[in-house]
């Protein structure tokens, strides 16, 4: 690392003296998003193969196209396999085009933390793109860049610059549930306000315009068409401003929001470039990478294409029909080869098997009489004979038996075996990687795979994982559809909790929820960060209490907020810590009888008699509770915690029962049903205890 | 803030700057990623920079022993193909060099063995003074034809005893090698030399080319071409500045169009690509030659007018056949059914020996994009777009090719080849 540092003092004289900037690039590898899990499992993202390439390879391959000289990648998740792949990739070579290319872990959870950390390490020394490590772009960045600088320097505040691409209405490579929408004054290409649109929750599909923007704007262009591949020309105050404000996570929804937004308070502005021609995307979720695979194959990211060959390894030749092939490819007599389909070198087809849209990766050996169509197969899988695969992605070294039907949307993940006649519904996501920490990885399910295969059903964790909403409200659908692309931008595991609470997952929470506006699900969402990042690392109740009630005071967010975040930041903390193998009664009777005085402190009604706060925390609780792993246990729990405690009263469990909130859907109902047996209980110790009182008074 | 002397976008002359300063090696990726990511395209640019990238090969290598040079050159050429075997152009150079190579190293054996027969047959190869602008490889084997018209039926009947004209006895051994002997002087300087005239070909051949435009353009011709070929052009303007005619120019949308309308309406081409930008000083039109765009459709409904097609291409194949841009193809077919006279012009450069068994594989695919919009989605998602950046057009199609060696009828072509290019070197 020594001599890089070296470089890049080298590299900021160069920079003070003006003389020729070396134009660098930040490169995030990890996204903090789980929208390719169960794959990420085993892989970090970027070296997920797409049309057999490695993702981070196209990403390099821009900013090399792009003249980018100064590469700093930020791993994540499987920081040690991403760094020893690099290590070995052309890019670390003394021929690589990046004269520095520099490395660094980090143990950042978000965007914002990344962008901190380089703030603190002081590399950056010039204008300089930001790009996650999934961008696929065949863009010079000149004109864009020019005009970076150009605007620049006539205005010190013109920070950042964020390359669109413009896409039409509807567009396979767009994201079709969330779209973002910017507000540009076409004028000064200035981008006035950012939303991101969320066609699943009838809420949020609707802008909210700052009416200053209207009224002090002669013209205003409303965008929706514009595919955001996230490249943006940033200049260091970017860094500086992701350092003043701590809290922010994510580059569009918090970020550029919140500059936005404090225009006034900062002045400084943020511009957009629209580009028409080239090709700009990022493979945010499965759909989009079905999509950018298709777009790759078709030729419309040309010169990234498969017979570019962008690995030194890779002999791909195109041939008639878009099709792709390696060398050394067996293929039956009898089978046929259809469109839009790319074959890895070693790979063998057999007989009467039919392959269309399709990409297969190296060594793979296809049985006789397959069928094969928009299915993504990576290196050294095998399918048996007779099986049909249909738009599913089948991961490295997986093996499928015999007449086996692995139906669309099936994802199966590195090394899963499924064994003979097996049928692999619809959406199903199979893995083999441990779950926990500690590496075990659960029993291999042979109701999903078959006597004699190995893997299990993912289902992920609710806390981590914002997908959530969508294998539960899905089941069945299609890994390209809509859903998996919810929350586009949600980064943070943090965002998965505004995002049930946007109504997005089920219609009993509307009522309690169309009313917040944009500010207090801000609010609630960094109240819950906080309070349980604190429970976490086990602060003092003074001083969670304390940051709560200045996030309130700044937000003026309500009780009824204040009580929402604390009773989802207390169940995250509840959740996560059974995960890692506490009993529920354990961590619920620790955590209470550490914090209880920050429930007390949102609760205001103890000395009146009808305890409506009492019973929004109880529904709250509950309701955060139907969502999560044995959330009946857990909230049995907390309402026995919360008794004992005396945070809660008699009057306000009776009253909550009572309250048709939490009894009016079926989830809710299944949530409490555990808890029935506390209320008797409850009913019956009401009655002993006038008479233990009785007795006491006697004696 | 920075000036921008620089283009930021790597190319030929990013490139070229860098490649003094690089390691071989460096340069070597630096190349193949750049025609992996075409770059560096046009048969010009990837000629140049193939020529260049070899002399500092050559400069680097620090043998003298002709046999390690070759193989040198040869593992530098075949990854260089490798990147991007549709710029033929790249082989041609490399073969060219390993001819260089092979020429000296004959030579070198020549002297010592005094062999009176190859001196004998030298000497009036070379009547003319050493400033030849031409490549001597080129102008050898043409001379030598002219004193020994024996040759060239020989070389029909039997095609290999061309090879071994020159160094009858030492050609024995294919590869040039005379084992046990080292050469007495180092055969670097003379193939660097070599490569130096290549690259001064490659500058002066749309000149070379021009300087026969009085010959095959007369007074009041309608001419039609297609693409914004600098050696079409130039060919036109030396044409112009004696005669008057006109000019139909096919836009050759969509991969080639804007660059097509800022030649014919004389805009500057901000295109890093070509070097010799002063070509482009004034368009045709500043003669005072009428210049017709026409969309590439309207090419046979004009073609019963026009006196002469004149074409640009991106590379010839050995078989008089040649691999132009989209739409040359459909333009020699309407010539051919309105009998008009098709004249290629190309630089012998892009002559390449390779026979085309399969041309659907010499074809470039490029950007759909460019053909229909990315933003329609719901094209996008549906149909199949294909965008071929070349056509190939049969030499049946072609009536005449004008090199910078002068006009060859396409049957012709074979013997260019053979002058140019080593029979060992043609699959190396």
């Amino acid at each position: 690392m020594a001599p890089k540092k070296g470089g890049a003092n080298k590299s900021r004289a160069n920079a003070t003296e003006e003389v020729e900037e070396t134009l660098q690039a930040v490169v995030l590898a990890d996204t903090f998003e789980t929208r390719f899990e169960p794959f990420t499992l085993d892989k970090p993202r970027c070296l997920l193969p797409l049309a057999n390439t490695p993702l981070i390879e196209y990403t390099f391959e821009f900013l090399a196209n792009a003249g980018v000289e100064d590469v700093f990648l930020y791993g994540g998740a499987h920081s040690d396999q991403l760094e020893s792949y690099i290590n070995e990739s052309k890019w670390r070579a003394p021929s690589s085009p990046f004269k520095q290319f520099t490395y660094l872990k980090s143990t950042s959870t978000s965007v914002g933390d990344v962008m901190r950390d380089l703030d603190n390490k002081h590399l950056i020394t010039g204008d300089f793109l930001l790009v996650s490590g999934d961008v696929i772009s065949n863009l010079p960045i000149e004109g864009a860049l020019a005009k970076h600088r150009a605007r620049r320097q006539t205005d010190k505040n013109a920070i950042m610059t964020m390359i669109l691409r413009k896409a039409g209405r509807d567009h396979r490579t767009k994201s079709s549930s969330v779209s973002p929408v910017f507000v540009v004054d076409p004028t000064k290409d200035r981008c006035l306000h950012y939303e991101e649109i969320d066609h699943h929750s009838p809420e949020s599909s609707r802008l909210n315009i700052d009416t200053e923007i209207i009224t002090t704007h002669s013209e205003l262009d409303i965008r929706q068409d514009l595919i955001d591949c996230n490249i943006d020309i940033c200049t260091p105050d970017v860094l500086s401003l992701w350092s003043d404000s701590f809290d922010y996570q994510t580059p569009r929804t918090q970020f550029l929001f919140g500059v936005l937004k404090d225009y006034e308070l900062n002045g400084k502005t943020i511009h957009t470039h629209v580009i028409e021609g080239h090709y700009a995307a990022r493979v945010r979720n499965l759909k989009a990478y079905d999509a950018i695979s298709k777009d790759i194959i078709a030729r419309w990211a040309y010169p990234l294409c498969p017979d570019t060959n962008l690995l030194p390894g890779h002999n791909y030749d195109l041939r008639k029909g878009t099709l792709y092939q390696e060398k050394d490819v067996t293929l039956a007599r009898s089978c046929v080869v259809g469109r839009r389909t790319v074959i890895g070198q070693g790979t063998s087809i057999g007989d009467k098997t039919t392959v269309k849209d399709t990409v297969l990766g190296r060594n793979c050996k296809i049985g006789k009489n397959v069928i094969l169509d928009g299915a993504y197969i990576w290196d050294n899988a095998v399918i048996g004979d007779g099986t049909t695969v249909r738009r599913a992605i089948i991961a490295n070294g997986v093996v499928v038996g015999n007449k086996c039907t692995i139906e669309p949307g099936v994802l199966l993940s590195f090394g899963v075996k499924i064994s003979d006649g097996v049928t692999a519904s619809e959406g199903r996501r199979i893995t083999k990687a441990p779950r926990d920490e500690d590496g075990d990885s659960p029993a291999s399910d042979p109701k999903i795979v078959g006597a004699g295969g190995e893997g299990y059903e993912y289902v992920p964790y609710e806390d981590e994982d914002e997908d959530e909403t969508a294998s539960n409200a899905s089941s069945g659908l299609i890994y390209n559809m809509a859903h998996l692309s919810l929350s586009t931008e949600s980064i943070s595991t943090l965002s998965s909790e505004v995002s049930d609470y946007g109504g997005s997952r089920s219609g009993s929470f509307a009522t309690s929820v169309s009313d917040d506006e944009d500010q207090d699900t801000h609010f609630v969402q960094d109240a819950v960060a906080s309070v349980f990042d604190s429970l976490r690392d086990g602060v003092s109740s003074d001083v969670v209490q304390l940051e709560l009630v200045s996030l309130r005071m700044t937000a003026n967010a309500s009780d009824h907020e204040v009580r929402r975040s604390v009773a989802s930041a207390f169940m995250k903390h509840v959740a996560q810590s059974m995960e890692g193998g506490q009993a529920a009664g354990d961590v619920i009777r620790e955590t209470f009888r550490k914090y209880h005085e920050i429930i007390e402190r949102a609760l205001f009604d103890r000395d009146s008699k009808a305890k409506p706060d009492q019973v929004d925390l109880l529904v709250l609780l509950q309701q955060d509770l139907v969502h999560r792993p044995r959330g009946d246990t857990v909230l049995l729990f907390a309402a026995k915690e919360l008794y004992e405690l005396e945070v809660i009263d008699e009057e306000a469990y009776e009253q909550w029962w009572a309250d048709e909130r939490s009894s009016n859907s079926e989830e809710m109902r299944k949530v409490r049903s555990q808890t029935q047996q506390f209320i008797d209980w409850l009913a019956n110790a009401e009655e002993e205890e006038s008479s233990e009182e009785e007795d006491s008074d006697e004696e | 803030m920075p000036s921008h002397s620089v283009p930021l976008t790597p190319g030929l002359a990013s490139f070229l700057k860098t490649l003094k300063t690089n390691p071989i090696d460096t340069s070597i990726e630096n190349l193949i990623s750049l025609l992996k990511r075409r770059q560096i395209r046009h048969s010009r640019s990837c000629a140049t920079a193939t020529a260049h990238l070899l002399r500092s090969v050559i400069s680097a290598c620090r043998t003298s022993d002709a046999s390690k040079l070759i193989e040198r050159v040869q593992s530098v050429g075949r990854r260089l193909i490798a990147a991007q075997p549709r710029e033929m152009v790249v082989g041609n150079i490399v073969r060219r060099v390993l001819g260089l190579i092979r020429d000296e190293a004959e030579d070198d054996r020549d002297g010592d063995f005094t062999l009176s027969e190859a001196g004998s047959e030298s000497q009036p190869q070379t009547p003319r003074p050493g400033d030849d602008p031409f490549d001597r490889s080129v102008s050898k084997p043409i001379s030598s034809l002219a004193t020994h018209p024996v040759s060239m039926f020989s070389l029909l009947s039997h095609p290999d005893s061309e090879t071994s004209l020159p160094g009858t006895p030492a050609t024995a051994s294919p590869s040039g090698r005379l084992p046990g002997h080292t050469p007495n002087k180092d055969i670097r300087a003379e193939v660097l030399d070599g490569i130096n005239e290549i690259i001064d070909e490659l500058g002066q051949v749309d000149d070379q080319i021009a300087a026969y435009a009085l010959d095959h353009i007369h007074s009041n011709e309608i001419i039609l071409t297609h693409t914004s070929s600098t050696t079409v052009q130039k060919f036109l303007l030396k044409a112009a500045a004696k005669r008057k005619f006109t000019v139909i120019h096919a836009e050759s949308y969509p991969n080639n169009h804007e660059a097509t309308h800022a030649t014919v309406s004389g805009k500057a081409p901000d295109d890093d690509e070509i070097i010799s930008t002063e070509s482009f000083q004034k368009p045709l039109i500043a003669h005072g030659i009428t210049v017709i765009l026409i969309p590439d459709s309207a090419v046979f409904a004009l073609m019963s007018r026009v006196n002469k097609v004149i074409l640009g291409t991106h590379s010839v194949l050995a078989n008089g056949g040649l691999v132009a841009a989209a739409g040359t193809r459909v333009i020699a077919r309407a010539a051919k059914v309105h009998q008009t006279p098709v004249v290629v012009v190309s630089g012998v450069y892009k002559l390449s020996p390779v026979y085309p068994f399969d041309f659907d594989s010499l074809i470039e695919y490029g950007d759909s994009s460019k053909v229909i919009g990315y933003e329609d989605g719901d094209l996008v998602d549906q149909i199949d777009v294909q965008n071929p950046l070349y056509d190939y057009v049969p030499a049946e199609l072609v009536d005449l090719y004008i090199t910078n060696l002068g006009g060859h009828a396409p049957s012709y072509l074979y013997r260019i080849v053979s002058d140019h290019y080593r029979k060992e070197d043609i699959s190396f």
